[in-house]
């Protein structure tokens, strides 16, 4: 078993896991921090709350300029 | 459909407004628009009627962007200054831990809902340094993948992965303060 990765390490994998699938065995390291870490989850939760943002943003922009300018 | 030169030149604001989001470059935007309009005036017959008129626009025109940022690749991969500032540095203790713990952003149904939210998103996206804005717009209007955007811009996966690091780094910390941290906020 490798050292256990730190918040830092851990940031980074959840940040390119938005842009490259990450290998199994990073996805193993990802979800251990997260068991134990009381941060990290919120950082990765935060990601995913910015990419549910962008997603809504991108619709009304592209979309019917009623809904926003 | 003898008013569809004028409800296309209608939507030049709202499509140049989407363009100088993703392509931070204001001449470049405005070609791309215009490269758009002409596209759509030249083939009207291909604008079929069943979807919106700027739906299909914004589908030519995120075309004409990529051409742009190819036409510009140099000048777009450009590093400013600020891009080099170490955020790592200011979240993380040497030993690796936050310095600070991340807030609970709340619920992201009731944030999205607010109107007020995409104005402080827009502006935070707006003040990303512009290659850091531009790779992380290809990502999430153009939806680009990765190796896409590598090849369009001809940099490496690890300058990709850094940009756009840095990138959802520096958009959490703008959301956090002037949304989040806002006096009035609502989380």
């Amino acid at each position: 078993m490798k050292p256990m990765k730190s918040c830092r390490d851990i940031t980074r994998l959840v940040l390119e896991g938005e842009v490259r699938q990450l290998s199994l065995a990073e996805r193993v390291q990802v979800r251990l921090h997260m068991w134990i870490c009381a941060a990290c989850p919120r950082f990765q939760r935060q990601v995913r709350f910015m990419r549910q943002a962008m997603g809504t943003w991108k619709a009304y922009a592209e979309g019917d300029d009623t809904s926003r300018g | 459909m003898s008013d569809f030169p004028a409800r296309v030149e209608a939507l030049r604001q709202p499509l140049l407004r989407f363009a100088r989001a993703q392509l931070r470059n204001d001449a470049w935007a405005e070609d791309a628009v215009s490269d758009t309009l002409l596209a759509a005036l030249e083939k009207p017959q291909a604008f079929g009627g069943q979807s919106q008129l700027k739906t299909w626009l914004v589908g030519i025109l995120k075309h004409k962007v990529i051409d742009q940022l190819r036409r510009h690749t140099r000048e777009a991969t450009v590093l400013s200054r600020d891009d080099d500032e170490d955020l790592d540095e200011q979240l993380f203790a040497p030993d690796g831990h936050w310095r600070q713990m991340p807030q609970d952003w709340g619920d992201p149904e009731g944030q999205l809902r607010q109107r007020q939210f995409f104005e402080v998103l827009e502006a935070c996206v707006t003040q990303l340094p512009p290659t850091q804005g531009r790779v992380f717009m290809m990502r999430e209007w153009l939806e680009l993948s990765g190796d896409e955007i590598c090849k369009e811009l001809a940099i490496s996966s690890t300058n990709l992965w850094v940009l756009l690091h840095r990138a959802r780094l520096r958009l959490r910390d703008c959301l956090q303060d002037r949304w989040f941290s806002a006096p009035g906020a609502t989380p």
